[in-house]
């Protein structure tokens, strides 16, 4: 059986003034159709970049995409012309964005650019993309659907305006919806009532989804699987409670330790990363957290780890060093 | 919307009196006595006295201190200033000095002309400055978009004179195809209608002097369109450029819109607005540059004639031609602000 | 497996660029720019020909007239008919064509330099103080300062009907005393009566002499001022009026006012000069005051005013660093468009008055002379104003795009 979604090698380069930026190196993965997959690292580190390579939406140039294969259901994205492409977008897969202020287009109103995305890929006449449009609206959970369809999206707040973006995404029922940090600009409170959202019409509708994000706690309440990146490459990989609680790579770990528990007796230290994430024009042979690592060692410095299995595919890291750290992690 | 409007009307009325008060100032600080150029050297006092009384160019310029102090209130209010104003309200722009014309009879001959080479050569500078700006735009940092981009910069750069004259050389003089100057040839007769001879010589279905109208405009408008096609090609490209950057754009291309519908309809829209204000300005470009085009190809418009007329201390001539200048001029603008409401709702529901 | 413990990271943060500075930054992305440096080159030339040319190939253009050569095409080398070599013609009096347009640079470069140096240093200034005091709260010296000019300005209008200056300063010292009691029946309509009461007493009273209509009409007026004084003005109000006047500056058609301008002042190179920088203030003062008010917000000037730091501090030290860059650009485009100008108001006779060189008067005196086939002395001056004009909106292009690392690739 094919996956939904299976990257191999994936790369992509930005060439700017400055020299090549490796925003993506060598990203393999696959996604089963219905899952839930969490994408978690620290911003700049090719998560988002690597999602728009899959809807082919790098600016271009200077952006591009240099190796790899993204097969969806089998066919391979990057053989597409964008003629075919287009039919993927929004059909397929869709995607929505981290900042729902500036994504939706603020001189058309709300209806009618999710008509414009009901017509482009369904044989809908105005009319009916009208009320599948209304119906959408309602779905998200916006009251009085029918007369916001004539609203503008500045006379929405973000919250409302994420959930537009999120019944646009949905309007051609996809298979895999990409959402690329999407509660990162909302209020607390607005972040749970649109992570809820989402779940749900996941359980509704049933589509895969790929949630990028910086916040390891939104992740563990909803993915099934989650992938970490750091400086472009996945460096652990696996299910959440693997992640977890049997973390294996000292990056992972840092990102946990930097997240407030509330069985942390008072006074703990939150633990950060040291440091910056490196420059992704220059980017050091060997491993590439290795300078901000406590554990490195000279061989860290020297090779780059691989991807192994630890425990099947359901934990993969990239460390050299994984099996002592195993010793010392203090959640299991 | 109606409010939006009625606020844009209240804020250009200070400006509207602002530019009168200018305009006045300006014809009044002049030196030289109008009465004394008009009758000349040799006038009697006594004359050059009952011309200055005729045209209240012995009064005081803005209040008479005098006739306040003598308790006479009207009389502390009858200044230039406020004839000038009274003559403002009433439309009345009073007669030539010099040629003792009433104004607004040669300006009814002479603003049609300069605003129809003033709208064909917007006209020219839009048609082609928008469609180079956005395909620069797409076709960013390729050979196109650097060679319109330079050559819209020497469109900007270009001494509008110089360029008239050189089309003249070229066209009227070496190749003999165009008229070197004037609006209309000798012995074709247009019926005066709207004054716009290009409508005109249409609506009576005189092809004939159609062409000819054509062959005499067509020089100057396209000396005078070249500046405001140069700002709008590079206005137009980077303001597109801005906007393809927006996160919108790219949303739009993941619902999986195609490229031209992304930068047509998804683009194009919120890149006019920058444009529409940039082709407002060029409107009143348009109108200054007049006075040298109309110099170059002896256009008998307005802007030669305001210019005589500065020269001349020929009030109610500066007065009447300025007004009119400034009133299109406040008045495109004003039409932007509509514009603007119409295109962005974010304003419209302000 | 051995058990292993974390050490104390030292951050080696290898593989980082060089640090280069912001200005050099901006300097490599000019010069790698082609059109930049093409830019650059135009301009370098002709300021260079026209400062060499100045002060070590001396020319009279009182003595410069000859009318044996009339008239005469360009040359390259000397001939029976035309005995010396004339590369760009000669003009109606005989003149060397290509002399006069290398000369005439010296006059379109003072131009450019003292019209935008008006233009520049005025509209910078309003503008910058338009955007600052439009955001900060005045302190209570500046708003002195405010009330009491204000109080000035409108004090104007009875003293001159008196003919005697008391009101002005009357006025003045009112506006003093409105700044200086904020408080006094804050909030209340009290205070507008008593201002209004006072502005009135020191307008009439001291007009009571000249007249009972002239201390009507000052009474009058006198209120009306000591009620817009005891209204909280913030520099709001300042920068409005300011703005407001710009906008009706710029309501004119630019060339329409430079002639209006140069009409009144009288011909002749600097009036020109004088005439071209008024009319570009506005948009120096916009250009200025929007700049201002993008970056008024940023934590840094927040910061700045947090620490205590004084007004002019704030505005020359952080304020104008930040906003230098879309001025310097309009600045470069300014001077363009300077020369473009003056070469206009030459055309039409009201700029450098002959027989002294100047591009645009060059045209004007030779372009009766295109029928009968002169070009020469129609084509060179026009190249060298296209030219120079469009080397320095070269570099302000480019310096445009080198400034502004957004929109860079």
């Amino acid at each position: 059986m094919t996956s939904l979604l299976e990257i191999k090698n994936l790369k992509t380069r930005f060439f700017t003034a400055d020299g090549v930026v490796k925003a993506v190196n060598d990203v393999s993965y696959s996604m089963e159709s219905g899952e839930i997959l969490g994408i978690v690292g620290e911003s700049g580190c090719g998560k988002s970049v690597h999602a728009l390579s899959i809807m082919q939406l790098i600016p271009d140039p200077p952006g591009k995409i240099t190796n790899g294969e993204v097969l969806f259901e089998g066919r391979n994205l990057l053989d597409l012309d964008e003629r075919d492409m287009r039919k993927v977008r929004g059909r397929d897969i869709a995607m929505i964005f981290q900042d729902p202020m500036t994504s939706l287009n603020p001189v058309f109103t709300v209806g009618y650019q999710i008509v414009e995305a009901l017509r482009l890929h369904n044989d809908m006449t105005k009319k009916e993309a009208r009320k599948r449009a209304g119906e959408l609206l309602t779905l998200v959970g916006i009251p009085g659907a029918e007369t916001r369809l004539d609203d503008y999206p500045h006379q929405f707040s973000g919250g409302m305006r994420q959930r537009a973006m999120i019944a646009m995404g949905l309007s051609c029922e996809p298979k895999l919806l990409i959402a690329d940090e999407p509660t990162t600009a909302l209020d607390v409170t607005i972040q749970a009532q649109i992570v809820d959202l989402v779940k749900k019409l996941q359980q509704e509708l049933g589509m895969a989804i790929m949630w990028i994000t910086h916040d390891l706690g939104v992740v563990a309440e909803m993915a099934e699987r989650i992938n970490v990146m750091y400086a472009g490459s996945i460096i652990e990989r696996g299910k959440v409670r693997n992640i977890y609680k049997k973390t294996r790579h000292p990056y992972t770990m840092g990102l946990l330790g930097s997240l407030p528990r509330l069985d942390d007796s008072p006074g703990t230290k939150l633990a950060s990363v040291p440091g910056l994430p490196p420059d992704l024009l220059a980017l050091p042979e060997g491993c590439a957290f290795a300078a901000r690592c406590a554990y490195r060692n000279d061989h860290c410095l020297a090779e780059k780890p691989p991807l192994v299995e630890i425990d099947g595919p359901d934990h993969i890291v990239a460390c050299w060093r994984w099996e002592e750290i195993a010793g010392i992690n203090k959640n299991e | 919307m109606s409010n939006y409007i009625i606020r844009r009307i209240i804020s250009v009325l200070p400006t509207l009196i602002g530019v009168t008060f200018v305009i006045f100032m300006f014809q009044r600080l002049i030196p030289g006595d109008p009465a004394v150029a008009m009758l000349g050297e040799h006038a009697t006092e006594e004359s050059i006295e009952r011309l200055r009384e005729q045209f209240g160019l012995n009064r005081p310029l803005f209040l008479d201190r005098e006739a306040l102090a003598d308790g006479d209130l009207a009389g502390f209010f009858d200044s230039q200033y406020v004839r000038y104003m009274k003559r403002l309200f009433s439309l009345d722009m009073g007669e030539s000095i010099h040629r003792r014309i009433p104004v607004a009879e040669t300006l009814a001959i002479r603003f049609p002309a300069t605003i129809e080479l003033a709208l064909l050569s917007m006209f020219i500078a839009i048609i082609i400055g928008i469609p180079v700006g956005i395909i620069s735009a797409a076709k960013r940092n390729s050979a196109i978009d650097s060679i319109s981009m330079v050559g819209s910069l020497v469109g900007v750069s270009m001494p509008i004179f110089w360029l008239g004259l050189m089309e003249i050389m070229l066209f009227a003089v070496l190749m003999q195809w165009l008229p070197a100057g004037g609006r209309l040839g000798t012995g074709i007769e247009i019926k005066p209608i709207t004054n716009l001879y290009l409508v005109d010589s249409l609506l009576m279905g005189n092809f004939q002097a159609f062409k000819d109208v054509f062959a005499h405009i067509i020089m100057p408008a396209i000396a005078l369109a070249t500046i405001p096609m140069g700002i709008i090609a590079r206005m137009t490209r980077s303001s597109m450029l801005d906007v393809l950057q927006e996160d919108y754009v790219r949303t739009a291309r993941a619902k999986g819109l195609g490229r031209g519908l992304v930068l047509f309809r998804h683009a194009l829209k919120n890149a006019s607005l920058p444009v529409v204000t940039i082709i407002g300005l060029q409107m009143g470009t348009l109108l200054a540059g007049a006075v040298l085009t109309e110099t170059i190809f002896s256009w008998p418009g307005i802007g030669r004639w305001v210019y005589d007329g500065i020269l001349g201390r020929d009030y109610p001539i500066v007065q009447g031609g300025t007004l009119v200048i400034a009133l299109v001029f406040v008045g495109v603008n004003f039409f932007v602000d509509i514009m603007y409401a119409l295109l962005d709702p974010r304003i419209r529901y302000d | 497996m051995a058990n292993i413990t974390p050490e104390e990271v030292i951050v080696t943060d290898f593989a980082v660029r060089e640090h280069r500075s912001l200005w050099i930054d901006a300097w490599r992305r000019l010069i790698s720019s082609n059109t930049a440096r093409l830019g650059m080159f135009i301009v370098a030339l002709f300021v260079l020909s026209a400062i060499l040319a100045h002060y070590f190939w001396e020319y009279d253009p009182k003595v410069d007239l000859d009318y044996t050569l009339k008239l005469k095409p360009p040359t390259l080398v000397a001939n029976e008919d035309v005995p010396s070599v004339h590369l760009f013609g000669t003009d109606k009096l005989g003149r060397d064509i290509f002399r006069r347009v290398v000369h005439g640079g010296w006059n379109s470069l003072r131009v450019g330099i003292v019209a935008v140096g008006i233009s520049l240093t005025v509209g910078g200034l309003i503008g910058l103080f338009a955007g600052f005091y439009e955001n900060i709260n005045m302190t209570s010296l500046e708003r002195i300062f405010l009330f009491g000019f204000t109080g000035l300005i409108m004090g104007i209008l009875p003293a001159w009907a008196a003919a005697q200056p008391l009101q002005a300063v009357l006025m003045a010292g009112l506006g003093v005393a409105a700044a200086y009691f904020p408080n006094f029946h804050k909030d209340s309509i009290n205070r507008l009566w008593i201002f209004a009461a006072a502005g009135g007493v020191v307008t009439a009273v001291p007009s009571l002499f000249a007249g009972s209509l002239v201390t009507l009409v000052c009474g009058v007026w006198g209120i009306l001022t000591g009620a817009l004084l005891s209204r909280p003005l913030e520099g709001k109000f300042f920068s409005n009026v300011m703005m407001r006047l710009m906008d009706i500056v710029l309501s004119f058609p630019g060339y329409l006012l430079a002639i209006a301008i140069v009409a009144f002042l009288g011909p002749g190179l600097e009036k020109g000069m004088i005439a071209i920088g008024i009319v570009s203030i506005p948009v120096y003062a916009r250009l200025t005051r929007s700049a201002v008010l993008a970056v008024i917000q940023k934590e840094y000037i927040l910061a700045a005013q947090a620490v205590g730091e004084k007004h002019g501090r704030i505005i020359f030290r952080h304020l104008t660093p930040n906003i230098l860059s879309p001025i310097i650009v309009q600045t470069t485009m300014g001077l363009a468009n300077a020369i473009l100008s003056a070469a206009a108001l030459g055309f039409l006779g009201l700029g450098a008055i002959p027989p002294e060189p100047e591009w645009g008067a060059m045209l004007g005196d030779s372009y009766r002379y295109l029928t009968s086939g002169a070009w020469w002395a129609v084509l060179f001056p026009g190249l060298a104003i296209m030219l120079s004009v469009l080397g320095f909106n070269l570099l302000g292009d480019g310096l445009r795009d080198a400034l502004d690392p957004k929109l860079r690739t």
